[in-house]
């Protein structure tokens, strides 16, 4: 049986601010190609490209991987980094670890993983400190119900 | 307003011309990724302060058609170079953000 989920996996290293958003920009590229609309495109890569900031940042780097069929398109980003204690106060907006430095360049700005949730349908967040990250954002390109595109903004 | 029409009437200097054609129609201010992200709307002029290659990638992202980089800070080699890849206006003003946010308000742009 011949699968109709298309996938793209990028690997993310850790530190690399000259090269962050190559992955976000690809896999925008990559929707815009397969005719997704351009909401939906918008919405996954910016997914993608907080995620790719949160394994820069924070995780020293990471994998990207990116599943695309007719019904959803899944970004699954995972790290073996130091892992997210309290994952309910690391979804507060303002609220980030991130050092000065990386505060000068605007990243840091403690709305990363709200903004992923803003442009998600199902996000997902497992994390244990010490062994690292699995973050699984899921946006429905049709409504299970009438096949309908789901027009939601961000 | 076109793009062009946008850099003479700020007295702009304009190191990327970009599309000079795509209309822009809102502006944002602002120097956080994350923030921009959030609340961009495609259209809108950009401004800021920051002058690293990811302003370049977060304006893809957005569809935001001209970056201004305030203050008189220099613009970043590669931040040129990838403005040009992707066909996005990048000016530099010795103006701060506030004056440049004003005059684009007597130009008739919104936030």
């Amino acid at each position: 049986m011949v699968s109709d989920v298309y996938v793209e996996e990028y690997h993310i290293d850790g530190g690399d601010f000259i090269n962050v958003g190559t992955a976000s920009t690809k896999l925008k590229r990559s929707l815009e190609m397969m005719g997704i609309p351009s909401s939906l495109t918008r919405r996954a890569s910016i997914v993608a490209y907080e995620a790719e900031m949160n394994l820069v940042i924070h995780a020293g780097g990471g994998t990207i991987c990116c599943l695309i069929s007719p019904e959803k398109i899944q970004i699954i980003a995972e790290d073996n980094g130091p892992g997210i204690p309290d994952i309910e106060l690391a979804m507060q907006e303002g609220y980030s670890t991130a050092s000065d430095a990386i505060r000068e360049l605007g990243f840091g700005a403690g709305m990363g993983l709200s903004n992923i949730k803003r442009n998600t349908d199902t996000l997902d967040i497992i994390s244990e400190v010490g062994k690292g990250t699995r973050v699984q954002a899921v946006i429905l390109v049709k409504s299970m119900a009438g096949g309908r595109e789901i027009g939601r903004g961000n | 307003m076109n793009i062009p029409d946008v850099a003479e009437a700020l007295s702009l200097d304009l190191v990327c011309c970009g599309d000079k054609s795509r209309e822009a129609t809102s502006v944002i201010s602002g120097d956080l990724m994350s923030f921009i992200i959030g609340k961009a709307i495609s259209g809108s002029i950009w401004i800021t302060v920051q002058n690293h290659l990811n302003v370049a990638a977060v304006a893809v992202l957005k569809e935001i058609p001209m970056i201004i980089v305030a203050s008189g800070r220099p613009v970043m080699a590669d931040l040129k170079t990838r403005c040009d890849m992707e066909n996005i206006a990048l000016a530099i003003s010795e103006e701060s953000s506030f004056t440049l946010c004003s005059r684009l308000y007597d130009l008739g742009f919104r936030g």
